[in-house]
């Protein structure tokens, strides 16, 4: 545990000093390379002086980076030319869609990945575990951002049946439960294509762990007490069968979830995270671009942190070892 | 371990289809170019549908799309390859130094490398790409650089098991150095690992590549995969997607199909008890 952190801790800095870094190793001077060359040649003498000053370019490099921590530690992301907004309330008000989709997708498929997955390990070698595990296979092997286009070209356009673009029908005018129901529409294909996505990996997980659970001896004793069937199937090797989500994607995970969900939104453009930085590689909006990376570490390294925690709950071994 | 891969790999149908697709679609690659024209020519034909002249139509600009496919596909495939050897050269020096030598050297390299496992990869390489506008090569020596952590994490684990190993104590015993021990006994030692990290780090290159390249993140000269999806999806709304962004999405799922497909199988082999699974 104390040594994941010292590992966040560093991941945190590797995109600070990024963020920092990149801009300043190009030719040129770092403020037209986040900016980009023609916006600077349209601004006026003082928005330029006042974003030079923001990024301190007369200062050497060093004092540089420390002015850029201490201003990243009071919340200051930098400013977007193109939104007119500063980056750290832009990216506030995308993040609740992002940790909306994320949140319920991560809870649902969660669920789907465990009960398949131990349904499955239980009947190794049966034609449904057979059926499942292969087609849960060849579908790990799309890769998410075309799962997304199929769902969306086959639900939206074909069958026509479920908006396809946004979280709400602009101009609508839905009052009341209108607007509930309207909101719920847009999110049923952003979510089930995110759900679709993080089932395998979860699943395979599950199923390996089960099929080396239910060779155990603790299972036999299960049975000779006279256990039911399907309480041995989940509460004995079906819960031992969770640890190996948490331990060995754990660091995953947070990368898994994140990046699926960006790539979704792009897909059907909702409003999150996910199209804010699509939009902003669109229009050059690099400030955003700079903020979003950070942020979503964050986001990343939150979910870990949570992660670890669950282990702990899940695997009370954990607790006495330490 | 003594482990005789081509009886395994007789008994698993999978991994057999796997290194079928893989070789066609090497074939595929290597061959077809021959006869097909030229991707970039453009040509009054514009969003046609598949006719003879054009086998899967033409987009936007009047390109022919088959054969821009083929020249996607070539770039995927050199993309995974190089990408594979590269990394997993990293992984495989980082990750037997580390567990070989041990100690603070071990830590701090295991430190960095968990750092880099908790990174959203995708999105700092969009990030680095996007300033630095790599080619094709230097986005290879990008996706390599931020892709051998895993797997040298699972070396340097495999290395500290088998530095206990009897024969390798033998080996000390008879007075024989340490770089002797590391090329001659850990390392060959370490070779069905070193494939499958080879394999794991191929795969994901060409998703990286193909995810940044659907996301608008690529350099205009290169065609791929990912950039004809991204060139695809423009028009979703028009019937065209049948003939442009289906076959560009299953090629691409095929690739990575196959290579799940081979990885099973060998984590099968290092995993006895996955075996008959």
């Amino acid at each position: 545990m104390n040594k994941r952190w010292v590992s966040y801790i560093i991941a945190f800095f590797i995109i600070i000093s990024l963020n920092f870094a990149i801009p300043r190793l190009l030719p040129g001077d770092p403020v037209s390379a986040i900016y980009g060359e023609d916006v600077m040649v349209k601004l006026s003498e003082d928005v330029k002086e006042y974003i030079n000053s923001a990024y301190n370019i007369d200062k050497p490099v060093i004092s540089q980076y420390f002015l850029y921590l201490a201003s990243l530690f009071k919340g200051n992301l930098g400013y977007s030319l193109y939104y007119k907004q500063s980056v750290g309330k832009l990216l506030m008000s995308y993040m609740p869609f992002t940790l909306l989709l994320m949140g319920l997708a991560v809870i649902i498929s969660s669920f789907f990945a465990f009960i398949l997955g131990i349904e499955s390990g239980w009947r190794r070698g049966k034609k449904i575990d057979l059926f499942l595990l292969y087609s849960i296979i060849i579908s790990s092997g799309f890769p998410s951002f075309f799962i997304a286009a199929l769902f969306l070209i086959f639900f939206g356009i074909t069958l026509g049946a479920l908006p396809m673009q946004g979280a709400r029908t602009a101009y609508s005018g839905f009052t009341g439960f209108g607007i509930t129901s309207d909101f719920l529409k847009h999110l049923v294909l952003p979510l089930s294509s995110l759900i679709f996505i993080l089932i395998p990996p979860g699943y395979f997980l599950t199923r390996n762990a089960m099929l080396s659970n239910i060779k155990e001896p603790y299972i036999l004793l299960a049975r000779a007490k006279g256990l039911s069937d399907s309480k041995i199937r989940y509460g004995h090797a079906g819960r031992n069968s969770l640890i190996p989500f948490v331990t060995q994607t754990g660091m995953r995970m947070g990368t898994i979830i994140v990046t699926g969900s960006l790539f979704i939104e792009m897909v059907f453009s909702y409003p999150g995270m996910g199209s804010l930085i699509y939009n902003s590689i669109l229009n050059r909006d690099y400030p955003v671009l700079q903020g979003s990376l950070l942020i979503v570490t964050f986001l990343v390294l939150i979910i870990n942190f949570f992660m670890d925690i669950l282990y702990v709950k899940i695997d009370p071994r954990i607790k006495y070892a330490h | 371990m003594h482990i005789n891969t081509a009886q395994k790999l007789r008994k698993d149908k999978n991994a057999q289809a796997g290194i079928i697709i893989i070789i066609l679609l090497l074939i595929f690659a290597i061959a077809v170019p021959i006869f097909t024209k030229a991707p970039d020519v453009f040509s009054e034909k514009i969003l046609a549908r598949p006719d003879c002249e054009n086998l899967l139509g033409t987009n936007d600009i009047g390109q022919d799309i088959f054969s821009r496919l083929i020249y996607g596909l070539r770039t995927s495939l050199l993309v995974s390859v190089s990408t594979g050897l590269i990394s997993t050269a990293i992984s495989v020096v980082i990750g037997v130094l580390a567990g070989f030598k041990g100690g603070l050297l071990d830590i701090i390299f295991m430190r960095f490398i968990d750092a880099f496992l908790v990174l959203p990869v995708i999105l700092v390489l969009i990030f680095v790409s996007v300033f630095i506008k790599p080619g094709i090569i230097n986005l290879i020596i990008l996706i390599s650089l931020f892709q051998w952590q895993g797997t040298a994490r699972i070396i340097r684990g495999q290395t500290l098991a088998l530095k206990e190993k009897t024969h390798i104590y033998a080996a000390a015993t008879f007075g024989s150095k340490k770089s002797y021990l590391l090329v001659r006994h850990i390392i060959p030692d370490l070779g069905h690992i070193i494939v499958v990290s080879f394999i794991y780090n191929a795969r994901a290159a060409v998703f990286m590549e193909a995810g940044m390249a659907f996301i608008g993140v690529s350099n205009p000269s290169t065609i791929s995969l990912g950039k004809i999806m991204h060139d695809a999806f423009k028009f979703y709304y028009l019937p065209a997607w049948v003939w442009w962004l289906l076959p560009a999405g299953l090629l691409l799922s095929m690739l990575l199909v196959s290579l799940t497909f081979l990885g099973n199988l060998m984590e099968k082999i290092i995993d006895p008890r996955l075996q008959n699974a």
